[in-house]
């Protein structure tokens, strides 16, 4: 049993700082280390075990065991095996060491949890706000549980701006966003120029977070909680609905029926097929090739038919409950969505061997927006773009749900690390996504959709669940509470890690590549509320303040 | 060759044709699974308010005017459709219709409002069978959500520890 034999090393090394563990299923890896050596631990399961960093996690656990809580979660890909490494810290002394340092993939959520929770991260080398608006008042830490979830903090002072790093010496500063044409969804990135080159550059995004963690954790109840989750992204969104099913039903024991678990993974695929099919159409669009974005949106539409037939919805499948599914693919369906199935391929392999050999798109693409096996290394990046950089990581064969371990599919590596290659992965992607839901449909049996839920979930248990998004590794974490609803959810939406490597991946390349770059990851992100005009004939800056923009849009 | 690469893009949007639809002059029929506007039938509710309980956006409101009539609200605001209303209620009062063209500039156009009489239970006045332990009903006695200001009020113990109960009537047993 590899976590067994995971938690051995752990234990010849460190001895007494393993404080305790738990080992529910063959998968998963429970440790609770004793705070003064979660630095030292961690460094050794990401350096020497050599794990992928997944995500950090904060909870104010205080209610029940009087402490808070933070998780460092990490991912053995190659041992099947999903690990969280939990400490608990005293609720008048909230800090803990900061493992940015060691794992620069944690830089994000350990400024998350600073934020929402107020856990210190210790000796972080950018201790700089990332969550909360600029306005809200310090010392006010929204995912407490003392904090109710509709409270509106005194002291909230929306014209307090942003404090934007110095740019390096001798760069210009030239905004990019939030609001472009390039960009489905806005976000602020501040890019330091030395002439074409882009030299370096500071984000800010998460002007809009919604809250829905707090949500799920005080009002919601969890079969309310999957319509909501469906709703954290536009493009992926059953995945979101399927990972946080799945986290709850990891933490209950629940096993899902034989046929809840094939729709899941067809009505995944599906999402998949679209959300490819439109990034290849963005993608070619964001370099100006708009003839083959109308056709890849055109071969989409198909896609989002069957959806709606299946789901009732084109995009939003509300599938998922606790224990399965509730929509039902019957037979006619079934031969409907092998029509689809078929022409789809006819027409992808039309499009892949256009473009393959189409010289214009590879000029602009190759040797763009490099991120290497390294950089996907100690930025956590996931996905397509780690698998663009010969890194084989792929939740569907690492951290098999779902119908996954009984399917046979390849997972698409190239070894570019560029733009290009991330063109290629996911346009062969479309092809294993094909083979996978004829698997399924030739396989599934008939059954129950969903499991008759008797007893009240258990509480204060622990789950976690990967799902491979379009976009990458899709992580939820989830601990059981009382009232039923979870105590604590956490969600990990793969542009979450992948953004952060953003920055290296554009850093000393022509800023005309900057959209495409970004481009490639397949972004989500969020909006602000403020604007900023240059007047051309004088050249003076104005920073328009909410309140004077809502005079000026009430003045006609 | 590039050149060729240009033809086959060429040959595929020119087999392709015109494929824009004459929406919205002509509309194209729905698939019998599609999810519109929930709508209720005043006629064939009893008034549990498991909808009202299992709605992830909150847009059910119940109201009780008194012993014998319950008021349900919907508010059509931000529901996402999804259909779980639908999906718990008991007596299949609840239809995802096929209407999804709802932009109004009144929302009273897609707003529902249902007085019901409702006979006593002999016991609690209030009491239905819980469809399951995760789709519980989430309220014992009377509720009272905020019709004037459109807003759900917690008020059932079953819902929150610790918030005090309005007018819950002790059960009796026997």
């Amino acid at each position: 049993m590899v976590a067994r034999e995971k938690l051995n090393l752990l234990k010849d090394r460190f001895g007494t700082a393993i404080q305790r563990a738990d080992l529910p299923a063959e998968d998963r890896l429970f440790v609770f280390i004793d705070r003064a050596s979660v630095r030292e631990v961690c460094r050794h399961v990401f350096r020497q075990l050599d794990a992928r960093y997944i995500i950090s996690i904060g909870a104010d656990d205080r209610p029940h065991s009087g402490h808070f809580l933070v998780a460092h979660n990490f991912a053995f890909d190659r041992d099947h095996l999903l690990a969280s490494f939990l400490t608990q810290l005293p609720a008048d002394d909230p800090k803990l060491d900061s493992i940015t340092a060691d794992v620069p993939a944690a830089n994000w959520a350990e400024r998350e949890f600073r934020d929402l929770v107020g856990i210190e991260p210790v000796g972080h080398a950018y201790p700089k706000r990332l969550v909360l608006p600029d306005g809200w008042p310090e010392g006010m830490h929204p995912l407490r549980k003392d904090v109710p979830w509709n409270h509106v903090p005194e002291g909230f002072d929306p014209d307090r701006e942003f404090k934007f790093d110095e740019p390096p010496e001798g760069c210009t500063v030239v905004p990019f966003g939030p609001f472009h044409p390039t960009l489905d969804e806005p976000a602020h990135f501040r890019l330091y120029l030395e002439g074409e080159m882009v030299r370096g550059c500071e984000y800010r995004g998460f002007m809009v977070h919604r809250g829905i963690e707090k949500l799920a954790e005080s009002v919601l109840t969890y079969n309310d909680i999957p319509m909501a989750a469906e709703r954290i992204c536009g493009i992926c969104g059953c995945v979101h609905n399927v990972a946080y099913a799945q986290a709850v039903e990891s933490a209950a024991a629940l096993e899902i029926p034989p046929r809840a678990a094939y729709i899941r993974t067809i009505m995944l695929e599906l999402e998949r097929l679209h959300s490819h099919l439109l990034w290849v159409g963005l993608a070619c669009h964001i370099v100006g090739f708009d003839t083959l974005f109308m056709q890849a949106f055109r071969i989409r539409e198909p896609v989002m038919w069957i959806a709606e037939k299946i789901s009732g919805n084109r995009k939003t499948y509300a599938l998922c409950v606790i224990g399965g599914v509730r929509w039902d693919i019957t037979p006619e369906l079934k031969t409907e969505l092998r029509q689809v199935l078929d022409k789809l391929e006819t027409e992808w392999t039309a499009v892949v061997a256009a473009v393959s050999k189409d010289r214009n798109i590879q000029r602009r693409t190759r040797g763009v927006g490099v991120a290497d096996a390294r950089l996907v290394k100690e930025a956590g990046l996931v996905g397509p773009v780690a698998r663009a950089a010969g890194v084989p990581g792929d939740a569907r064969r690492d951290h098999p749900y779902a119908a996954y371990d009984r399917l046979d599919f390849d997972v698409i590596t190239a070894d570019g690390a560029d733009v290009w290659s991330r063109v290629v992965v996911r346009m062969k992607e479309v092809f294993e996504s094909i083979r996978i839901m004829r698997q399924c449909l030739d396989r599934m049996e008939p059954g129950p959709l969903a499991l008759d839920i008797q007893d009240e979930l258990p509480v204060g248990r622990m789950g976690m669940s990967s799902v491979e998004a379009p976009r990458g590794e899709s992580h939820h974490f989830i601990i059981t509470g009382e009232n039923n609803r979870p105590r604590r959810w956490r969600v990990r939406a793969p542009t979450y890690q992948n953004l952060q490597g953003v920055p290296a991946m554009i850093k000393d390349q022509q800023l005309a590549d900057m959209t495409i770059s970004l481009g490639s990851i397949d972004p989500c992100f969020s909006c602000t509320d403020r604007m900023e005009t240059v007047d051309i004939r004088s050249g003076a800056q104005r920073i328009w303040s909410q309140e004077e923009l809502l005079r000026l849009v009430r003045r006609r | 060759m590039s050149i060729t690469s240009k033809l086959k893009e060429a040959v595929l949007c020119l087999r392709a044709g015109r494929v824009t639809l004459p929406y919205p002059a002509q509309s194209s029929p729905l698939p019998a699974r599609f999810r519109g506007r929930p709508v209720f039938d005043a006629a064939k509710c009893i008034g549990c308010g498991g909808c009202a309980s299992n709605c992830p956006a909150r847009e059910i409101l119940v109201y009780d005017v008194c012993q014998e009539i319950r008021i349900i609200k919907y508010l059509g605001r931000r529901c996402t459709y999804c259909g779980r209303c639908a999906d718990v209620c008991p007596e299949k009062a609840i239809t995802m219709s096929h209407e999804f063209e709802n932009a109004t500039p009144a929302i009273g156009d897609i707003q529902q409002r249902l007085e019901l009489f409702m006979s006593t239970c002999q016991r609690c006045g209030r009491c239905f069978k819980e469809p399951s332990k995760l789709e519980e009903l989430k309220m014992k006695g009377y509720r009272f959500d905020d019709l004037e200001n459109e807003r759900w009020v917690f008020r059932s113990q079953a819902y929150l520890d610790g918030q005090p109960v309005v007018d819950d009537i002790e059960i009796e047993l026997d």
